[in-house]
This record gives structure tokens, sequence and C-alpha cells, in this order.
């Protein structure tokens, strides 16, 4: 299933207006690393259903975004709970650390 | 079966696409497992001005070419990562991370290198927060900062002189004396010209220092053996690959001792039916056109190798008569002796048996199968079954009556 793409309103709306618990990943057209990543959120994502949030924004489109939170390279997965930053996995990652980190997100 | 090919290919750079071209249209059937995005490192490379046929062409582009070759004859593609293989047997089977199992009659090996990491302090912490590896991606993110590239090699300073389009500064560290880069000429010429690159010669890097992100990078001078600090917000590392073979160390599969695996004329490794091509072998020149050439040779003996293995087994299971499996060796005499005597007491006497000889030098499966260790050896099949083994005897009248 395909990530929603976020710009910066819509990134607004569902951080910190709705302080949704959720994951962002930012990434970019040109950037072989992403184009591995983010098929496996897709494919993650369905497990997640309501529980969790998968998004996406493009570094490219939305240079704002990725200012805000100084980074350094893509790709990086931002995690959100209760509009609070919870920090960030960065680069080449696999599947399991996603899962911790949600989990530990979600604190179960 | 669905899971079971005549080839599988792991790998989907330019070696494993050009296999698959060459499989596909010989009309195996061919699959390409690969973990990352097609193409392999030339997915990375932004131009590509030395394959050819093509004076100017960017990786994606070469790549999507390749793939749409072989998706022409045919060819299937799963996108996975192989985490372990079983070549021990004729069927070679081969397990991906999400627990597929798949086999193959031939397996070409394909899976090209990596980056290798250094693995100094700061160096995983820091990775996205200012540690980088690949230039496309991430040369960006440092607009107006200064950025320390490790290595001298073609990709170190091709890079380096890429990310001077966003950085203010590019400080190259070199392992060798002043002057003296790892990279081809032309390239280092055009570095030593740019006005945003500069060098630290005979220096290493021992650490990228930083909380949350990169903050400097510690460099030891390895003429005086002293070590000073330089500010920087980036670190890139180029400083060579390795090949992407750890998944087959339990395989049997030989290697040299950096992970290269050495192949013959026909790419076959030293096991039966497993071949390797492009970067993850031993040799001379690492580029797309000696890949695809691998691939080409590789995906030919594979074919043959096959073909041979299907006449064989079609002969064992659908011959109405027993099958005798001769193993010899073209340098035991005895063997040879052995084999004319055997031959001419099938020929004198009938029906009931046909010999099918096998050369131990070339055969290695079959004999590993039947665990032949000496020669001559008699195996007899029914309908591909193991009935009984001769005892090697040349004397005529004994080894008539164990055929009786
Ligand atoms: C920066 C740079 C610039 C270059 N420029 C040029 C150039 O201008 N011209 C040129 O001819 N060559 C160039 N090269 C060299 C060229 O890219 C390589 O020689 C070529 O890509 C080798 O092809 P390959 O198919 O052997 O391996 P790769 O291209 O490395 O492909 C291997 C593939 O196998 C996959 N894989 C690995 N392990 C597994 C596994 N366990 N399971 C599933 N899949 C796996 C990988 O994900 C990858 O997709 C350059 C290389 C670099 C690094």
């Amino acid at each position: 299933m395909s990530l929603q793409q976020l710009n910066s309103t819509g990134f607004e709306e569902i951080i910190y207006d709705n302080c949704e618990p959720c994951l962002v990943i930012f990434s970019k057209k040109e950037c072989h690393v992403c184009k591995e990543v983010v098929p496996m959120l897709e494919e993650l994502k369905p497990q997640y259903d309501e529980k969790f949030g998968f998004y996406y924004v493009d570094v490219e489109e939305d240079k704002e975004l990725f200012q805000r939170f100084s980074l350094k390279g893509v790709p990086q997965i931002l995690f959100f709970n209760n509009g609070e930053y919870q920090g960030k996995v960065a680069g080449k990652v696999e599947e399991e650390s996603v899962e911790e980190k949600i989990a530990e997100v979600l604190g179960v | 079966m669905a899971n079971s090919y005549d080839l599988i290919i792991i790998g989907g750079g330019p070696a494993g696409l050009s296999a698959a071209i060459y499989g596909g249209r010989a009309k195996l059937k061919t699959l390409v497992i690969n973990k990352g995005t097609i193409g392999g490192l030339v997915d990375t490379t932004r131009e590509i001005v030395n394959y050819p046929g093509y004076i100017q062409v960017s990786g994606p582009d070469l790549m999507k070419d390749f793939k749409e070759h072989a998706e022409h004859f045919n060819v299937e593609f799963l996108k996975e990562e192989v985490i372990s293989v079983d070549f021990s047997q004729e069927d070679k089977i081969i397990k991906t991370k999400k627990g597929k199992e798949l086999s193959a009659k031939a397996v070409i090996l394909a899976c090209g290198s990596e980056p290798r990491i250094l693995n100094i302090p700061g160096e995983k912490t820091l990775r996205g927060s200012g540690v980088a590896y690949c230039a496309t991606c991430d040369a960006e993110f440092f607009e107006g900062e200064d950025v320390v590239v490790v290595g001298s090699g073609d990709q170190a300073v091709e890079e380096g002189m890429y990310i001077t389009k966003f950085a203010r500064k590019v400080t190259v560290i070199v392992l060798h004396d002043e002057g003296v880069l790892d990279c081809n000429k032309v390239s280092a010429e055009r570095a030593f010209n740019n006005e945003k690159m500069e060098f630290i010669w005979n220096s290493t890097i021992e650490a990228v220092l930083g909380e949350e992100n990169v903050e400097g990078v510690k460099i030891k001078n390895l003429k005086t053996g002293g070590s000073s600090v330089l500010t920087c917000q980036g670190v890139f590392f180029f400083v060579g690959m390795i090949p992407s073979t750890h998944f087959l160390k339990d395989s049997g599969l030989e290697t040299d001792k950096r992970g290269y695996i050495p192949v013959n004329e026909g790419m076959e490794t030293n096991l039966e039916g497993i071949y390797a091509v492009g970067d993850n072998r031993v040799k001379y020149l690492r580029q797309v056109v000696s890949a695809a050439g691998d691939g080409a040779t590789a995906a030919v003996a594979a074919e043959r190798y096959i073909e041979e293995l299907n006449y064989f087994n079609s002969n064992i299971v659908q011959s109405d008569k027993k099958i005798l499996l001769l193993f010899f060796n073209v340098l035991v005499n005895e063997s040879i002796e052995f084999s004319t005597l055997l031959e001419g007491l099938i020929s004198e006497n009938g029906d009931e048996y046909k010999i099918f000889k096998v050369d131990m030098a070339t055969k290695k499966n079959l004999a590993g199968k039947y665990q032949i260790e000496k020669v001559p050896a008699v195996v007899v099949l029914d309908k591909g079954e193991e009935i009984k083994r001769l005892d090697c005897s040349m004397d005529k009248e004994q080894l008539k009556s164990q055929l009786s």
C-alpha cells in the first residue's frame, strides 16, 4: 500500500493538530537506498492499520521540512506521537528496527 | 512446481541482467532475485560514458533498457534478499529473508559489492546525521557547509567534485604523499584545479566527532603520528568495496580471503552448476561492459550444463533397461581398462543393461551424489533407483556373474 505524501500543511495537521502516532519517511527520487526502504514501509503499513500512521515527504518538493529538522541525508524515518518528536532512524534500516521503534513509540 | 526454475540469478545489476537476457533467450525458465533496485550499483551512477553504443547515458536509464530486454525474453523478477543457500544437491535451494524457498538446476551469483565500512567511532551512530556514502543522494544537504571525503580512488575524487556543487569546501583525506591520488589522471587534474577541493596528505581518519550531528573528524597523520581535529558538517566515505558474498559462507563455495569468488573461463565456481559473474568474482576489470560479458558467458555455460543434466535424467529415469553408471577418470588407467572390459561384456551379452559413463573430472555432482571416491566404480540403477554396486573385478567371468 503506498504511503500518503505530506506537504508542510499536511505535516502540521497530522503531526501537531491530530497528534497521531506515526512515522514520516524523508526521501527523494534519486536515491537508491530510499528505493529499498520505501517499499519496505509500504509492505509494513497494513499491519499497523489505524494504530500507527505511515507518511512520506519528498525533500526536493518540501525543502522547508527537512531544514526544520536539520536532516543530513535521506532516507530518514522520523517518529512522532502526541505532537512530539520521538527520534529517528537513518540510512538503510531493516524492517525489524522500524518495528521495534514503533513498539517503543506506542509504549507496548 | 511454482518455485522451481531452470536458472536462478542472484543479483539484478548489469551482470545478472545480462545473464538473464541470455537465459531467457535460451528458453530457460529464469528468475532474477534482487534485493534492491534493479540495476545494482549502476542505478546509483549519474553518468556512464564508456558502455559501447551509448556515448553518454545515465546509469538508471541504461539499466532500464537491460531490464526491459530481459523481460522481453520472459524472465521473471523477485524483489527479495537471499539469506542462505544449499548447493549440496542437484536441485539448488535458495532461501529468502521473507521465508520463501526456491529451487533451480543452475544458479548464477551476481551479487556485486557494497561499500566497505571502516568501523571507526562515530561512523555508525552519525550515519544519516552527517555520515554519508552516496553523493547523488545526500550532497545537497550540505549546501554551503564543509565536507570531508575519505579516500582517493575514482569514486572518492569524482563524487568529491560533485559535492563541491553544493558544499563550501571539500577536504579529501589521502593516505599517500602529496600529489598522489589513486584515481585516474583526468579526474586528478580536474580535482587539483577545483578551487573548492583541498587535500590532506599522508593521513587517515580516526573518528567522526559530534553528538547529534557531525561536528568534525579526527585525523591522524601517518608520517608524524600526530592527531588533529578538522571541523566539518559532513563526512563521505569512499574507502572501497567488499563483495556481497557473506551469505554464501557455509555453502562450500570457494572464495578468496576478501570474499571474491574465483571462477574459470566458463564462469564456473568450484561447485557444479554454480556460476559467478560481475563484481563479486575475482577479476581484472570491474565495469558494466565486463559484467555484461560475464553474464553472457555464465548463462551459456549454465544452459549447456542443464541440457546435459536433463539428458542424463531422462535417459536414466525413462530407460526400460537397467543402467550401469560407470565412473571413470582418464588419469586412472585401471578405470579405462575396466571400462573397456565392461563395455565388451555388455555388447556381447544382451539387452538387459545400458552403460552410462561418468567422467569424474567433470561430473563432480554425480560422484558426490553416489559418494564415489575411487574409480572404477559401478552403480546399478533401475528406473533411477540404485539397486546395487558392482565389485569392479577385471575377471570377466566374475564380472559376468554379478550381472546375471
Ligand atoms: C561511483 C561508481 C561509478 C562507476 N562508474 C562506472 C562507469 O562509468 N562505467 C562502468 O562501466 N562502470 C562503472 N562503475 C562500475 C560498475 O557499476 C560495476 O562494475 C557494475 O555495477 C557491476 O555489476 P554487477 O552486476 O556485478 O554488480 P552490482 O551492480 O553491484 O549489482 C549487484 C546486485 O545484487 C544485489 N544483491 C546483492 N546481494 C544480494 C542478495 N543476497 N540477495 C538479493 N540481491 C542481492 C544488489 O542489491 C545489487 O542490486 C562504477 C561504480 C561506482 C561505485
